[in-house]
Order: structure tokens, then C-alpha cells, then sequence
């Protein structure tokens, strides 16, 4: 079914999703993980950026607010970005179909819970190390800790790789099926990817504010959609200027 | 002279501050970070213990459970080392770093949860999406540069804080206010937030309507409030996007 090009590929892109995977929670948590960086590393590496941008932003605002607290494991959007961005540039066979970005996305997120139980099942196996660091004696040894303590790393980075590896290769076998299907269902995908956003921002809104509709919030859009609607102000610039008028709001609030 | 000798040095400061970065490298449910912690404590546990029975006593010690926001770990890291410091040289043989551990785990771990992952990594990401949706290719740098900035300088920070104040968190927070810093942050993410909502019309092609539609903008801010309802009904983002793909198949069944 796959060309030895496309399983290299395949292969490729599930070991950039272990190595990116491992900031998540293993090593360092320099936020390389983030779907916003991880989709774009994974775009710029199969040649198509603008797919993995796309990606990664949408996804960055409905997840970046799920974290990682106590015991509670996220669901694994590092995976999601990785493997969306694999599908749809490797399906796809073209820079930017944005039906075939849609159509990725949502396969890979209707995975969350399985990314969710693996993660749980790695940190359970985790469970063993500080007793085999012990040993019978009871007193570690530099090296013992060490050894034992890095080993966590390839257990982390494994369990990314076989996300990835899964979810791109059933995802490939979708991605054929649905470009076949009628042109009402790419249109509908279309539509999803201009709506995603609006549910992202919906979500981090949701989780920063205790009001469904905020203030700042409507503040920021009101100055936002003047700047470029009627002052035809750059967009960044607009972006600026509802940052000030937050501050601004937040000023005359503290006192 | 041996007093000397079994100084903490920066050097060994900075190791701690190096393996900071590995201290959920095998987190587990039954210990959490507990292995993370011993082992980045190895430089200063080195340097403080050349017995090795002593040392790896001592590393020992040091696996019991641990957890905590694994950026303000650096506090606590540092905080322990200058207890170890004070039993290994004798000013306070009867020191106890597991005590101001457990006591500091989980203040600090809460205080770390709000201030980076709740307030700083969502403005970050913000302000990157919104040069992301104007076409800069370039938001997924913007986004590591804002947030690490300010991730790896703390994170080195507090390990020589921790050191410093030997654990006297209420020194750190007159030092530093994570919560009016926090609510700043969040205030001006939901700032940035409208505005993205608000310059809709010029978000980067693939991402505008398929067909022109007049009043876009107002009625993306009001689709946006009405999904952050929903959220707040308690449908998680799983079931909103699947209720979100339907409702884009009926339209595009409809013609749209």
C-alpha cells in the first residue's frame, strides 16, 4: 500500500514525534512540545511549513490550557500536532489542502484517550525504577541512579514514537479513502479548519476568565476590528493596540 | 580546611541547574519526581560527601516522594543544597532537607502551576498564534523566545535563590509577585484573545470562510462566546470538535 519513500517517511516523522514528545513532560519542557512548534518542525522537515503552521496553531489555542497537574495526564497534543501534520502533508501529495488538514486533525484528536492511557501506563511502568536504583542494599550508587533515572527517557521517547508510528499509518490509509469521497465532505472540512480557531479561543478564554463573556476580552476585539476594519491598521499593530488597551483596563482597575 | 572542601561551589550549583532540566526524566505515580530530585542533587551530594557510604546515604535520602512544579524545583533544589551544605560541614548537623521538601512541595507547586502554565505559557502562545494567523512564519520562534526567556532565567534563578535563602519561600515572594505577574499575564492574553477574534477578516487565507460573510467579525465573537458556554456546560474539547464537524457536514449539505 506504501511506496518505500512514504514508510521512510512515515518512520522519520514517528521519530521526530518521540524526540519533540520528550519535552513534554521528560527533559527540559523548553515548550518545543507545543503543538505550535512541534506541527511547524514537522511541517518544515516534509517541505510543506504553511500545513504544519496552520496545524500547530489551531491546536496550540484548544490545548495549551490542558495541563499537567498533580497526577492528571493531559491528553497528548504533541502527538495530535505531530502525527495531524504527518497525515496531512503525506496524504495530501500537495503544499496547503486545507479539506485534507481538516479531515487530519480530526482523526488524530478523536485518539486522545488512547494517548491519555498510554501515557498513564508509562508512568505506572516508571513505578519500578527507584526500587531497582535501590537494589537489595538500600543505598544507590551514582551510577545506579544516573543509568536508572535516564532509561525513563527512552520509555518516553518509545511511547511517542509508537503514537506517531500508529496514528500516521492508519491516518495515511484514511487520508486515500476521504479524497475519494464526495466534494461536499472536503467542503465541510474547510469549514471546520475556519472554525477550529474560534474554538480555541473559546477554550482559552474559557479557562482564563470566570465570565463566558469578558470584558478584556470584548475590549481587545472591539479595538482589535476597528484598527484594521476602519483604520486599516496592520494586523500585529491591531494586536499591540488591544494588548495596551488590556493593560490599560487592568491600571484603572487596580486602582 | 575540610569545612572548606565541603563547600557548595557555583559550579556545582550550575550542575544542579543543568540536571533541573531532567528531573521528570522517569516520573512515575508512585514517586513522582522523588528519583529526578536525588539525581540532580548529585553535584552538590558529590562535593558535600566524598564517603561513599555517606553519599549514597545520602542520595538515598533523597528518593523519597517528591512533586512539584518542575520549575520552582529549582528553589527547592537549592534550598537543599545549602541544608545538605550546613549537615556536611557541621554548622547544623541535625538538618533536615526532607522537612522544608515536603513543606515547600506543595505551595510552590501550586504558585508554579498558575504562574507558568496558566498565565505565562498561554500568553506566549497567544501572541504567537496572532502572528501566526497574520502569515508570519516566524510565530513558533516568537513563541520559545517569550516563553523561555523567562522559563530558563527563573529556572536558574531559583536554584541560587533556593541556595541563598535557604528556603524561605516568604523571602522569595516579597522578592517576586507571582500573582499580581500572573494576573497580569492573563489579563493581557485575554486581551490578545479579543483582538485575534477581532482582525478575523485578515487572518491568513486558508483559515477565512469559503464564501463571503457579511458581519463575519461580530458573528465569530459571538460563535467564540457561545462555544466558551458550552465549555463551561462542561463538553470538553474532544466532543465540542466532533459537534463542531457536524455542524460544518449540514452546511456544507446546505450549499455553504
Amino acid at each position: 500500500m506504501f511506496d518505500q519513500q512514504t514508510i521512510i517517511h512515515v518512520l522519520q516523522v514517528s521519530l521526530l514525534g518521540g524526540l519533540i514528545g520528550l519535552d513534554r513532560t521528560a527533559l527540559g519542557q523548553f515548550m518545543i512540545s507545543q503543538p505550535i512548534v512541534a506541527a511547524s518542525l514537522t511541517g518544515w522537515f516534509l517541505g510543506d511549513a504553511v500545513t504544519g503552521l496552520i496545524i500547530g496553531g489551531i491546536l496550540e489555542l484548544i490545548w495549551v490550557l490542558d495541563m499537567p497537574i498533580g497526577t492528571f495526564v493531559p491528553a497528548d497534543s504533541t502527538v495530535f500536532a505531530v502525527s495531524a501534520t504527518g497525515i496531512a502533508v503525506l496524504g495530501a501529495g500537495e503544499p496547503g489542502n486545507v479539506p485534507v488538514m481538516g479531515f487530519s486533525l480530526l482523526l488524530t484528536v478523536i485518539m486522545a484517550p488512547a494517548t491519555m492511557y498510554a501515557d498513564q501506563l508509562m508512568r505506572q511502568r516508571n513505578a519500578k525504577i527507584p526500587e531497582l536504583v535501590l537494589g537489595s542494599t538500600g543505598l544507590p550508587t551514582e551510577a545506579s541512579a544516573t543509568g536508572w533515572h535516564l532509561a525513563g527517557l527512552i520509555a518516553f521517547l518509545l511511547k511517542s514514537f509508537m503514537l506517531c508510528l500508529g496514528l500516521v499509518t492508519c491516518g495515511l490509509v484514511a487520508v486515500k479513502w476521504f479524497i475519494g469521497l464526495p466534494p461536499f465532505l472536503h467542503r465541510a472540512m474547510m469549514l471546520f479548519i475556519t472554525f477550529l480557531p474560534l474554538l480555541g479561543v473559546a477554550s482559552v478564554s474559557r479557562k482564563l476568565s470566570f465570565t463566558t463573556v469578558d470584558r478584556t476580552l470584548v475590549i481587545g476585539f472591539c479595538v482589535g476590528a476597528v484598527a484594521v476594519q476602519l483604520l486599516h491598521i496592520p494586523v500585529l499593530a491591531a494586536i499591540l493596540l488591544a494588548v495596551a488597551s488590556g493593560w490599560l483596563g487592568e491600571r484603572i482597575d487596580g486602582r | 580546611m575540610a569545612d572548606e572542601l565541603r563547600r557548595v561551589r557555583t559550579v556545582d550549583l550550575l550542575g544542579v541547574f543543568w540536571r533541573s532540566f531532567f528531573i521528570q526524566a522517569s516520573w512515575s505515580y508512585a514517586r513522582m519526581q522523588s528519583l529526578g530530585f536525588a539525581f540532580a542533587l548529585i553535584p552538590v551530594l558529590r562535593r558535600l560527601y566524598p564517603d561513599r557510604q555517606e553519599f549514597s546515604a545520602r542520595l538515598a535520602a533523597h528518593m523519597d516522594y517528591f512533586n512539584t512544579q518542575p520549575y520552582m524545583a529549582s528553589f527547592i533544589l537549592g534550598a537543599a543544597a545549602r541544608i545538605e551544605e550546613d549537615r556536611a560541614t557541621g554548622r547544623d548537623p541535625g538538618a533536615d532537607a526532607g522537612e522544608v521538601k515536603r513543606s515547600l512541595m506543595a505551595p510552590l507547586g501550586a504558585l508554579g502551576d498558575s504562574f507558568f502554565w496558566g498565565s505565562l505559557k498561554p500568553l506566549a502562545a497567544v501572541i504567537a498564534v496572532a502572528t501566526l494567523f497574520d502569515g508570519s512564519w516566524w510565530a513558533p520562534l516568537l513563541y520559545l523566545a517569550l516563553y523561555n526567556v523567562v522559563h530558563i532565567g527563573f529556572r536558574g534563578g531559583l536554584v541560587f535563590a533556593g541556595y541563598a535563602l535557604r528556603g524561605d519561600v516568604v523571602a522569595l515572594m516579597a522578592r517576586f509577585n507571582f500573582a499580581q505577574v500572573a494576573r497580569l499575564f492573563k489579563v493581557l492574553s485575554l486581551a490578545v484573545l479579543g483582538g485575534i477574534v477581532g482582525t478575523i477578516t485578515l487572518w491568513r487565507p486558508e483559515l477565512r470562510m469559503p464564501v463571503p460573510v457579511p458581519g463575519i467579525t461580530l458573528a465569530s465573537l459571538t460563535i467564540a462566546l457561545g462555544l466558551a458556554a458550552l465549555f463551561r456546560r462542561g463538553w470538553s474539547p474532544l466532543k465540542l470538535m466532533m459537534g463542531l464537524g457536524i455542524v460544518c457536514l449540514l452546511l456544507a449539505l446546505g450549499g455553504i
